[in-house]
């Protein structure tokens, strides 16, 4: 049988495709999947209401939605997924950010029986992913992240090495009833060298403020039977009458893409860390 | 064949118009819908619809399990353009139709159908690319402003496209509102097109947002009652099943925009009413990939970092 093109890639890079449909691939002792379902529906949600006790939900939940990536032998096993992140969003817990209309609305009459909500409908979330250890590894093995000060290679990521996987997988979104945009995306590639990703929470409030909050992680396969693994996590964020006195527009329409304007939003935190296994 | 059935049937196939026949068309439409009352009277049997947001070829499944405009009754909820690829051929034919047969389409107002929101979320840029210059958005956006508020089905059910406000205890109230103008950002026409129902209050929430009103079941119940009206039907809101019932069936979402953004996966519904108001919902689905120009499912890799 004649191999298409992709295939002799992934073949000359000791890759294959998952089995059974699965989107995805093995590699280097990696299995990388990603998995991408319809959003949440009535009956589910309520049952995330009950687990996460909350009544309030991004609009848009790919609850079943999710990216993995496992090293087979070490059982290290990062995944992402909406319900964690949803979890970090409700420890967080931010106030509420205030649309401009709010301010006419103050001098608005009150209804009786006036309840003002309070939680933070923007869904910003300190997520970075999930780590665990497969039950099946070594016992007693675990892995924890710790502060480095090696750097993401990104000028060998910038080298256009053929791309063996890519995806990516929304994981909530939310349109701030036409006031904005929230949403959790993360989306991965695999090379021959090894797999990158980039977890991005982007907020915009329209008039308001923008939030960036982006983890990326790097791992070059290597011959150690432990993976070595560099996560950098860099939050960025800014108010609409920030950007104004800097001379940028302040209009919504020109902030659709993060990826464009993410250099005029100033970094809050940054940090580079390394997955430590023990 | 008159030049208005040309134009339906060139619609019908996704084709947009020029743009001295959208002009005429929007000039013809004002006509007709100056004449609206903002509660305007619908006769049933109907078929009600919610949100479409410019996904054309998931109306034209919608006209499938509908049936054809003039046969079919219908009564859309507003928020026919943004977010879709094809806002400007999705509002032009739902307007060519109410040209053509004023007594058998009523269409009232979204949150979207405004100037401001239509610049951030879609249909602006669509006309702007589509047409290299901003006229055909002004003439529809003109347009906009003279659709009706809301509708009432034989009396006896409320149709709008968000919900209920604070400052409007009876239908009266509503038909005194000036409503020929871009929405406000406060006050009782805004509320018609932007509040919620919330199941976690029982009179009126304000969001945190700061601005927008969310109503309970008490609120739902007594403008029920003082207007003497069934239930209330609405849309604005995203529902995975495509309706909603709430506070014991006395206001329902209607969601007509299935795999919304085309990415959700969702069903979408429309209530169909008979003669004797007895309730049908007819669940459907988006429509197949290949019979749109949608892009392709598979994103194309790309050299993020």
């Amino acid at each position: 049988m004649e191999l298409d093109s992709d295939e002799k890639e992934l073949k000359a890079a000791g890759a294959e495709p998952l089995d059974g449909g699965r989107l995805g691939l093995r590699i280097r002792g990696w299995e990388i999947e990603s998995r991408k379902f319809p959003i949440l529906n009535s009956s589910l949600l309520q049952q995330w209401e009950q687990k996460l006790q909350t009544s309030h939900f991004p609009e848009m939940i790919f609850g079943e939605s999710s990216l993995v990536l496992k090293h087979v032998n070490s059982g290290v096993k990062i995944h992402f997924n909406a319900f964690d992140a949803l979890l970090g969003w409700k420890q967080e817990s931010l106030p509420p950010v205030e649309v401009p209309a709010a301010a006419q609305w103050k001098f608005r009459s009150k209804p009786d029986h006036q309840v003002i909500l309070d939680y933070d409908y923007t869904f910003t979330t300190p997520y970075c992913g999930t780590d665990s250890i497969e039950t099946n590894a070594k016992p007693g093995r675990g892995a924890r992240w710790e502060d480095c000060d090696e750097k993401i290679d990104m000028v060998a990521l910038a080298s256009k090495e053929p791309i063996l996987f890519y995806d990516e997988v929304i994981l909530y979104e939310d349109e701030l009833a036409d006031s904005g945009v929230s949403l959790l995306t993360v989306k991965v590639r695999v090379m021959p060298s090894g797999w990158f990703l980039l977890l991005r929470f982007w907020l915009r409030v329209d008039g308001v403020l923008m939030r960036l909050r982006e983890t990326r992680m790097h791992c070059i396969f290597g011959e150690s039977s432990l993976p070595i693994i560099l996560r950098e996590i860099c939050w960025r964020e800014a108010t609409f009458q920030a950007l104004s006195l800097k001379g940028y527009p302040t209009d919504s329409a020109s902030y659709n893409d993060p990826g464009i304007i993410c250099k005029r939003l100033p970094i809050i935190m940054h940090k580079t860390q390394k997955l430590s296994i023990t | 064949m008159s030049d208005l059935d040309r134009q339906i049937e060139q619609l019908k196939r996704c084709e947009p118009l020029t743009e001295s026949e959208v002009k005429a068309l929007c000039l013809k439409a004002m006509e007709i819908l100056v004449e609206e009352s903002n509660v305007q009277r619908v006769d049933a049997p109907v078929t009600i619809c919610g949100d479409i947001h410019g996904q054309f070829y998931d109306m034209k499944e919608l006209f499938k399990v509908g049936g054809d405009c003039p046969q079919t009754n219908y009564l859309f909820l507003g928020d026919f353009v943004d977010r879709g690829f094809y806002s400007v051929e999705t509002f032009l034919l739902l307007l060519a139709l109410k040209v053509r047969y004023p007594d058998r389409i009523t269409l009232i107002r979204g949150n979207h159908e405004s100037r401001q929101i239509t610049q951030v979320y879609g249909f602006y840029d669509e006309c702007l690319r589509k047409y290299g210059s901003v006229n055909v958005w002004r003439y529809c956006t003109d347009i906009f402003d003279y659709l009706s508020l809301s509708a009432l089905i034989e009396n006896k059910i409320f149709s709008v496209h968000g919900g209920l406000s604070p400052s409007i205890s009876t239908l009266d109230q509503i038909r005194t509102i000036d409503r020929k103008q871009e929405v406000p950002h406060d006050g009782a026409m805004c509320d018609l097109l932007w509040s919620d129902p919330e199941d976690i209050v029982d009179g009126w929430g304000l969001s945190p947002r700061g601005a927008g009103f969310l109503f309970g079941g008490s609120v739902v119940t007594s403008f029920n009652h003082s207007n003497n009206i069934d239930y209330i039907c609405r849309a604005h809101q995203l529902v995975m099943e495509g309706y909603k019932w709430m506070f014991n069936n006395q206001i329902v979402t209607v969601w007509s925009a299935p795999n919304y953004c085309y990415r959700c996966g969702n069903v979408a519904a429309i209530l169909q009413l008979d003669e004797n108001l007895e309730k049908q919902f007819r669940v459907f689905e988006a429509a197949p990939q290949e019979s749109r120009g949608a892009p392709a499912k598979k994103p194309p890799p790309d050299y993020f970092l």
